[in-house]
């Protein structure tokens, strides 16, 4: 196999890959904070809000990704009347069905994450004469994200190799590419190649976990 | 007048009644020891003197105010300017394990206080070298050991100032051998006439340091009087029950 074969197929693999890059970020970068925004609607004092959330939550963990997708994708624009105006580019669908459904999971995490605080934090915060918002800002939510951090990079190893999900609502990934030149050419090698894209995304992602992990360390 | 007037406090949990008619004062300066057997009602009573619990019927009335008087609580605001007289010191110390040692102190006077920077370091300083920990400034919580800890939770206690300080079995979840180093600490808070509750089981401390011990049984207060009194000549057959198991 030449050199110039593989740059030839790299390429477009390459390309590929930023689109994977781009959609891990994007839902990256919505999903945490509307997951976050989902904790705090949990365990909101007004029953309906956290009703909504609740149900939200099981709706988006209880059923399959791939099936929110093309939901969005295919199944929005058939809706009567207002279907039409669902009709959404297929990259920035996908951007928002993984930003929802990733949300739901962080929210998840978060909720555990404040499970774990004792209330002896909230008590001394109280007898020092902090006020709620101090509390929470200052008190518990350093410690609601340090100790959601593991799970947290967990969770967005998990996101990269959902993005390969872009392949079932043809929004042309690195797989896509892959696929398309092994069925072209009969190789097995832009398998491969995909895989150590992934691997590599991967392990960048578990580094800077780690040293999130470190810097972030309080014992 | 006493720095503490309690009256008739009441609280129950369900069917259970946890603080019966408790009543007692406790003037300035005064040591105060409450001892009695788990379950008698001591946190409780101690922690709805700073407000962590509500009580049900009753008066609460710190330095001439009133937190709560016939079972009515003042405004909150209020509530905040009268529980900020006291510090609060936990059996499971309740450090803040993602700040460091100094940032545990300085956080509350920063946030609340709004003192000056240079005054509240001055004072951080000031108590870390108290409590024999200065070279721990920076250290953070999760590397103490227990006694340390605890002295720490003295020291973020007194950052505020207070004027009285509450501990509720502050060296109950310590190894024995660390007990000691904190309880130098308390002797000497109460040699600097700072005034102070005690809920303990150190029957060793409320003898030595204290000026009054309270026995709580049952959600009542049994006897009450100076610990030499109490401990050699205790009137109550309850009393006497609890003295043998707890001196052995
Ligand atoms: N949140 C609660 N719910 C129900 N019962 C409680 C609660 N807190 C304390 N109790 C009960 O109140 C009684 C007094 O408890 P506590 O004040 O902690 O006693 P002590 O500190 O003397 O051991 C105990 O019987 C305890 O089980
Ligand atoms: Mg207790």
């Amino acid at each position: 196999m030449s050199i110039n074969y593989f740059i030839s197929i790299l390429k477009p693999m390459l390309e590929g890959a930023q689109m994977t890059v781009l959609l891990f970020l994007i839902a990256i970068v919505l999903s945490i904070p509307l997951g976050f925004v989902l904790t705090l609607a949990v365990r909101s004092s007004f029953k309906p809000v956290s009703w909504f959330a609740q149900i939200y939550i099981y709706v988006m963990r209880g059923t399959p990704l791939l099936l929110q997708l093309l939901f969005i994708c295919f199944g929005l624009p058939m809706l009567p009347v207002i279907g039409d105006y669902l009709v959404l580019d297929r990259f920035v669908a996908a951007c928002l069905g993984f930003t929802l459904n990733y949300a739901a999971y962080f929210a998840e995490i978060f909720r555990g994450g404040l499970m774990a605080i004792d209330k002896g934090q909230y008590e001394a915060a109280q007898v020092l004469g902090l006020n709620k918002w101090q509390t929470m800002t200052r008190i518990i939510l350093p410690q609601m994200f340090r100790i959601a951090l593991p799970a947290v990079a967990n969770e967005s190893v998990t996101l990269v190799k959902d993005t390969a999900l872009l392949y079932a609502v043809a929004v042309p990934e690195l797989l896509h590419y892959a696929q398309t030149v092994v069925n072209r050419d009969f190789t097995i090698v832009p398998f491969f190649i995909a895989g150590i894209i992934y691997l590599i995304l991967t392990l960048l992602l578990t580094v800077l976990f780690k040293w999130l992990e470190q810097r972030f360390k309080f014992d | 007048m006493a720095l503490i007037e309690v009256s008739n406090l009441k609280k129950s949990y369900g069917k259970l009644d946890v603080l019966k008619q408790i009543t007692f004062d406790v003037n300035k300066n005064d040591v105060v020891a409450v001892i009695g057997p788990s379950g008698s009602g001591k946190s409780t009573m101690l922690r709805s003197l700073i407000h962590l619990e509500e009580i049900d019927g009753g008066s609460i009335c710190i330095s001439g105010e009133y937190l709560v008087r016939d079972g009515i609580y003042s405004k909150p605001q209020e509530i905040k300017r009268i529980t900020s007289k006291m510090g609060m010191v936990f059996q499971h110390f309740n450090l803040f394990p993602h700040l460091t040692v100094k940032e545990n102190l300085e956080l509350a006077p920063r946030l609340v206080k709004k003192e000056l920077n240079a005054e509240i370091e001055r004072r951080s300083k000031e108590l870390l070298e108290k409590i024999g920990l200065s070279d721990w400034a920076t250290a953070y919580p999760g590397k103490l050991s227990g006694g340390q800890k605890q002295r720490v939770a003295i020291a973020r206690a007194l950052m505020m100032n207070p004027e009285i300080l509450l501990f509720d079995e502050p060296t109950s979840a310590l190894d024995p051998e660390l007990t000691g180093e904190v309880l130098q600490v308390m002797k000497q808070l109460a040699e600097e006439h700072m005034t102070m509750i005690v809920v303990t089981h150190e029957m060793g401390f409320a003898k030595e340091v204290a000026n009054r011990v309270i026995f709580m049984d049952n959600g009542e207060i049994i006897e009450s009087g100076h610990p030499t009194e109490l401990f050699t000549n205790p009137k109550f057959e309850r009393t006497k029950a609890f003295l043998k198991r707890s001196l052995k």
